[in-house]
């Protein structure tokens, strides 16, 4: 019999006895009833050694009173999950892109971040991309020339490889395409592609797509461009002079945004775009007279384009000067007061119906913040005037108004893109688009190089500074369903 | 070198001021002789007279003239700028009393003229002449001091001239010896203690020093001698530390007569001075400077008797109370709250980037949070990773985060527990044991190395490391292997443990074992036989090189294989030679590379000037095809220059040119050599290079940069890298790799949260640790093949820094060892060499209670008298005894 003592983690077992005629394993035993570890999981440390079940004491080698050191939990084994973690390392590069949260940047091929921001912001427009997928229809109508096929095909190509890669993509068959249409765009100066207009660009785009899948459209999609970019004016045409007085309509994918010495805001500049004076012959007069045009919206766009005219055509210089006037721009526009009368009455339900969602959502939260019947009492009166609303709904179908749970527009719109300006002339500095992910996360499109940035950052693109300022602003419809 | 130049440059230094005025003197002697005033005039003709007299046949005459002759000039006076008066007006007639004197006979006049003309050559004696002492010798020997300072210094600078060209000539130097004795006993009384040790280097000497100290100057004299050494040649630097220490016991100065017993590596001193201190306080003392220096050193029956006390002192070398004293340094501090990677990336203080999606596992950035964490939280014993509440181990978190990282990823995350919980050694083990079960194989590697994490620095008398990966290493999976290999090498690192070779050595020869398994059981037995010059391991090594074939030498990891044969003989210095001799016979490929790691390993931390300019000669050489040995020869410049702060400024300048002219490897090693010789040193001159680099168009010297910025913030917490890294992340948030470096380099600043050095160095930058250095060179050579070693699957090299790893604190505590808060000073430390009288150690101080947190560069003293510390040095673990003269203030 030898007395040992035997630390286990923080604690000391003193006088164990050890009976030397017994296996080693009798003695695990005796510590399993103290410690709980099973014998198989003990492991007792002798002099920078192991002892086995089946030792030999007198070969151990241990002395009376000799301190011994058990290591050994009763924990459980460690077990890898069934599934791990899949890691992005391993991934495809398309999931790799939905990861990083962001589709890939565009390679600046000379001269062409003009039409890498344009199609960046483009790009953020999952119908157009939708669209896109749809083209060329099975049967191919003879209406769309080759020339504009093909640069449709290759936009749909490049959209689609945005989305697959996390590297930048050269957009090499887009701009042979877009040059081939458009030959304006093939100006060289002194043997280089010259720097071109982005407005110009994404016209000319807009208007090819639009133009090439209105073709292949069958039935009510007939003209799905103009659906989600066209915005339908009507404008009274008015001579002060005469007294003449006509009404006209026309269809146009974006709004102009006048800058003059008193416009500041994006809203005023607007307004002022939508009123302008025109000469023309006067049937009555029999001369050419001053008419006022006052347009108005009477249809609006799932997406709204806005573009900041600062450019204009300096005669001195011959090029496109720029207007560095600052004009903020909201990260969300609301353009009921620039709605025709038809239109201001057709959104005035989903209007309210978004208010007081939005009412709820802010009411929700105080009430699940407070417990107390007063609150409880308040809210039941601020529901008054809801299911109002909801009563004059349900009354809706009756009058004609598209059937339930149909998204509605609301005149009311956020900010998904940016597509920017920085340098002294149209054709020349540097164009960045700043787009919105689906994730709410804003990024940057320096043409390869995605980069993220704050959404307060983005409303300070405004301008009046040699900074990059916006030059066109893209809002998507903040709609409701019904 | 130094101070034999800085003798002879004394001496001529002391002449020109004498000289110069003089040349003007005898112009104007001439014109301005009316301009004296009355009282010159007097004396002047005062002593033209003496000499006239001195030169007359009657000899009583004679005497009276040379007696006040005498008396004259020692009476004189003067400033320090102009000569006194009577050697002035003695000028004219030197050469007069010179002749004279050649035709005197031999009598005491004679000699008594001698003495005048000695003191006279002072400033009339051509140079080189050595007129001055020439009439010493042939002069009576009279009290040498009664000429003052200036008299005996000049003399001194001739002896030592004189000495030199006896030497040449084997002349015979007793006459010589005689007036250095006298010297060396004035300049000994007189507060000039460094003219008298560089006197008796002169002449080879140094014995007469002990006869001379007291207890007034010894501890200056030895100061003046302990740092001089590091400028001196070998061997007359170990017999400088030699007198040092004998100084040092003669007059019961233990502690640090056990400091030079340790710069020397010299044991038998230790356990004399065991032997001799029979103060059972001062011995515990004793244990703790010892474990500070991570040497295993056993304490046997023949050093002390009693079994009870062995065994406490024992278990105090042994490290035993380092945990204990760290967290009771971390509760002081309020740090003990675990914090995790996101805490230490600060993301939200960057300007506008989140960083990525971040709804994916990156195996690569979940590795870097793993080594992060792992640093930050070292030693605290809890973290928000890896350790769980007992309650969650279902499915708990702990094993989350284990499988969220990949393949061998998940050795280093094991192993990371094993940094946690350091220096723990009972929970450390507890907590390990259930990954020993594991059935992934790198899961149990990483459990196997963190075994060897957690003993690190640390032994425990079951030796349980030992008994614990024993077995794993004869595994067949070589993962296993490699982390038992390098468990083992981390815990006995600097044991040289017999059984731990007869399990290594085995390994270098089979030939059946992969390079990567032989490459670490090289490092571990160069860890576990750091310093050691053993032949056997060293032999096993060189055949394991030379069978191997050479594209098995082209492997990144072959590099180690030389490395650990350099540490054998790490700061050996001569002692290589044999080795680096039979090394030239090695493959081409590698013997190169071969040599430069030798020469670096065998001459690191001893400030060896040649040795620097060899290693900046290879740097200079243009490479031929692919050679690699440019970066160990950068690594050796930074290896060697860090002992002392001249050369380590020196070597400084020395990489920043090299970064202009050098060639791409060399530029890819420079930012990890300016990271060892800052180490936990944030100079700023050396961040603004390092931040520089770290934008630098090549990515390996931007990640060598990053990492570097990690070492020389390591564990200080500064504001200035941390902002730059956060800078960085921002900038490289979409490499991968580079990310991973800053990421690491994160962990590093925030090195147990701040309170953790690397660096080798400690009681006050005397000593340097061989286990210390031993684990940052391997770690950064490693670093010189960043992509295959670092970025590939052998990240867990960087958990060699565990080696390095000390807290930087001072922890007072009382006679029974429990912590004892005391006022401290603490300031920016004052080099007080060779300073009179007892100057202030320290500027710009502030005063803390212990325990304390001491940067770079710090040094504490008490602020209470109350106490008296055992160790002249507070660093670390510092015994307080009570003052017994101690008078409380009213």
């Amino acid at each position: 019999m030898l007395k040992v003592s035997v630390k286990w983690q923080k604690e000391v077992f003193s006088n164990m006895e050890i009976d030397t005629t017994q296996p080693p394993y009798v003695f695990k035993c005796q510590l399993y009833d103290l410690t709980g570890v099973p014998p198989e999981r003990q492991k007792i440390v002798v002099k920078g050694g192991l002892l086995k079940d089946d030792a030999d004491w007198s070969k151990v080698g241990i002395k009376e009173g000799q301190k011994l050191m058990m290591m050994g939990t009763a924990d459980e084994i460690v077990k890898a999950p069934e599934k791990g973690p899949i890691f992005a390392e391993d991934m495809p590069e398309e999931e790799q892109a939905v990861a990083v949260g962001h589709s890939a940047g565009l390679v600046n091929l000379g001269n062409t971040c003009y039409m890498n921001s344009t199609l960046q912001c483009l790009h953020s427009v999952p119908e157009l991309k939708s669209a896109l997928i749809q083209y060329p229809p099975p049967v191919r109508s003879n209406t769309v020339d080759q020339s504009s096929h093909s640069l449709t095909v290759a936009t749909r190509e490049l959209f689609n490889e945005l989305d697959k890669n996390v590297r930048p993509v050269a957009p090499v068959r887009f701009l042979t395409a877009l040059r081939s249409k458009y030959p304006q765009f093939a100006q060289l100066h002194n043997g280089v592609y010259m720097q071109q207009d982005a407005e110009e660009c994404w016209t000319q785009l807009l208007f090819t797509l639009s133009s090439a899948l209105r073709s292949s459209g069958s039935g009510e999609d007939a003209d799905a461009l103009k659906k989600f970019f066209g915005i339908d004016l009507v404008s009274r045409i008015h001579c002060p002079e005469s007294g003449e007085e006509s009404m006209e309509t026309e269809s146009v994918y974006s709004l102009k945004c006048h800058i003059s010495q008193e416009v500041n805001h994006l809203h005023e500049g607007l307004k002022r775009g939508l009123k302008s004076e025109l000469e023309k012959s006067s049937p009555s007069l029999g001369r050419s007279a001053v008419y006022t045009k006052d347009s108005r919206i009477n249809d609006l766009p799932r997406y709204l384009t806005v573009q900041f005219v600062r450019f204009f055509w300096k005669r001195e210089t011959n090029q496109k000067a720029k207007i560095l006037r600052k004009v903020d721009y909201p990260l969300s526009l609301d353009v009921y007061d620039l709605c025709s009368d038809d239109l201001c009455k057709r959104l005035e339900v989903p209007r309210r119906l978004l208010r007081d969602e939005e009412g709820k959502k802010a009411g929700l939260k105080t009430n699940e913040s407070s417990s107390t019947k007063d609150n409880d009492v308040k809210m039941t009166d601020a529901e008054g005037p809801s299911n109002a609303s909801g009563d004059s709904s349900v009354s809706a179908p009756g009058e004609g108004a598209p059937p339930e749970k149909e998204k509605h527009l609301t005149g009311i719109y956020d900010l998904v893109a940016v597509l920017t300006h920085k340098g002294r002339s149209a054709d020349s500095g540097h164009y960045v688009a700043w787009v919105k992910q689906e994730n709410g996360k804003w990024i940057q499109f320096d043409d390869d190089n995605p980069i993220p940035q704050r959404e307060e950052d983005i409303t300070r693109l405004s301008g009046g500074g040699d900074w990059h300022m916006a030059y066109i602003c893209m809002y998507k419809a903040r709609d409701i369903s019904i | 070198m130094a101070p034999a130049e800085s003798n002879s440059g004394g001496a001529t230094k002391e002449q020109p001021p004498v000289k110069a005025p003089a040349k003007d003197l005898k112009k104007k002697d001439e014109k301005k002789d009316e301009d004296l005033s009355e009282e010159d005039l007097a004396l002047k003709q005062q002593l033209e007279l003496y000499v006239e007299r001195a030169q007359d046949a009657d000899p009583g005459l004679q005497k009276v003239a040379l007696e006040s002759m005498r008396e004259e000039i020692r009476t004189a006076t003067s400033s320090m700028t102009s000569v006194p008066k009577p050697l002035k007006f003695l000028r004219p007639h030197y050469a007069t009393l010179q002749a004279h004197y050649e035709k005197m006979s031999d009598s005491d006049l004679k000699k008594l003229l001698a003495d005048i003309l000695s003191v006279l050559a002072l400033t009339m004696s051509p140079e080189g002449e050595r007129e001055s002492l020439k009439y010493r010798l042939l002069g009576s020997d009279g009290d040498i001091g009664s000429w003052g300072h200036e008299y005996v210094r000049n003399l001194a600078g001739e002896i030592s001239q004189e000495y030199s060209k006896r030497q040449s000539e084997e002349a015979p130097i007793d006459d010589l010896m005689d007036l250095v004795v006298q010297i060396v006993a004035f300049h000994m009384k007189h507060n000039a203690e460094p003219e008298a040790v560089d006197l008796l280097m002169e002449v080879e000497d140094l014995d007469l020093l002990v006869e001379h100290v007291d207890s007034t100057n010894f501890k200056r004299t030895c100061l003046y001698l302990t740092s001089s050494a590091k400028y001196l040649p070998g061997p007359d630097d170990m017999l400088v530390l030699d007198i040092a220490h004998s100084i040092y016991m003669k007059f019961e100065e233990y502690p640090r007569a056990l400091q030079i017993a340790l710069y020397l590596d010299n044991f038998q001193y230790v356990s004399e001075l065991f032997q001799r201190c029979e103060d059972p306080l001062k011995r515990q003392q004793f244990c703790f400077i010892l474990a500070r220096h991570g040497v295993s050193f056993e304490l046997t029956e023949s050093i002390i008797a009693d079994d009870e006390e062995r065994e406490a002192l024992q278990n105090l070398i042994n490290n035993t109370k380092l945990n204990e004293g760290y967290l009771t340094l971390a509760r002081d501090i309020e740090v003990m709250e675990p914090k995790s990677p996101e805490d230490i990336y600060k993301a939200h203080l960057i300007e506008g980037r989140g960083s990525g999606g971040g709804t994916v596992d990156s195996a690569r950035q979940n590795l870097a949070a793993t080594f992060v964490n792992a640093f930050v939280n070292a030693g605290f014993g809890q973290d928000k990773l890896m350790t769980v509440p007992a309650e969650a181990s279902s499915g708990g978190s702990s094993s989350s985060w284990l499988f969220k990282n990949k393949e061998h990823g998940k050795a280093s995350a094991a192993a990371s527990l094993g940094m946690i919980m350091l220096w723990d050694i009972d929970s450390g083990l507890a907590q390990l044991d259930k990954y020993f079960h594991a059935s992934d194989t790198h899961v149990v590697s990483g459990a196997l190395l963190g075994v060897g994490i957690v003993n690190c620095n640390v032994t425990s008398d079951c030796d349980p490391a030992l008994a614990l990966l024993a077995e794993y290493v004869e595994k067949e999976d070589a993962s296993i292997k490699i982390g038992a290999i390098m468990g083992l090498g981390l815990a006995h690192a600097g044991s040289q443990n017999e059984q731990v070779r007869s399990i290594l050595m085995p390994l270098l020869l089979d030939g059946r074992s992969s390079v990567d398994v032989i490459a670490f059981a090289a490092i571990a037995l160069g860890l576990v036989y750091v310093g050691s010059c053993n032949e056997d391991v060293a032999q096993n090594i060189v055949l394991a090189l030379m069978e191997r074939s050479e594209a098995e030498l082209g492997d990144p990891l072959a590099r180690f294989l030389p490395l650990g044969l350099g540490l054998l003989f790490l700061g050996k210095q001569e002692n290589v030679e044999a080795t680096a001799e039979v090394s030239k016979t090695f493959n081409e490929k590698i013997r190169k590379h071969c040599d430069m790691t030798l020469l670096s390993c065998a001459y690191a931390g001893t400030g060896n000037v040649l040795k620097v300019q060899h290693f900046l000669g290879q740097c200079a050489q243009h490479l031929e095809k692919g050679e690699s040995y440019q970066g160990p020869a950068v690594l050796g410049i930074a290896m060697v220059a860090m002992a002392e702060e001249l050369g380590l400024e020196m070597a400084i300048r020395s990489l920043e040119h090299l970064l202009q002219y050098g060639e791409q490897n060399i530029r890819r090693a420079v930012p990890l050599a300016l990271g060892l010789l800052c180490i936990s040193n944030p100079k700023v001159n050396v961040m603004d290079t390092l931040s520089r680099l770290s934008h630098d168009t090549d990515s390996e010297v931007a990640m060598s940069a990053m990492i570097s910025l990690g070492l020389i913030g390591a564990g200080t917490n500064n504001a200035r890298i941390a902002g730059m890294l956060r800078n960085l992340s921002s900038y490289y948030y979409k490499d991968a790799s580079l990310l991973f470096c800053v990421r690491i380099a994160q962990g590093l600043v925030h090195l147990g949260k701040g309170l953790l050095t690397l660096s080798p160095y400690h009681s006050e930058r005397f000593l340097m640790s061989p286990t210390a250095l031993a684990g940052l060179v391997v770690m950064l050579h490693a670093c010189l093949d960043m992509k295959a070693l670092i970025l590939g699957k052998y990240h867990y090299v960087l958990y060699f820094l565990v080696l390095a790893m000390q807290p930087r604190m001072l922890l007072t505590v009382d006679e029974n060892l429990k912590p004892l808060s005391v006022p401290v000073r603490v300031g920016q430390a004052v080099d007080v060499v060779g300073q009179a009288g007892r100057p202030k150690t320290i500027t710009g101080f502030q005063t803390h209670s212990t325990p304390v947190l001491l940067a770079a560069g710090d040094r504490a003293e008490l602020a209470t008298e109350k106490y008296i510390p055992l160790s002249p040095i507070l660093e670390g673990f510092v015994i307080l005894k009570e003052n017994p003269d101690y008078k409380e203030e009213s």
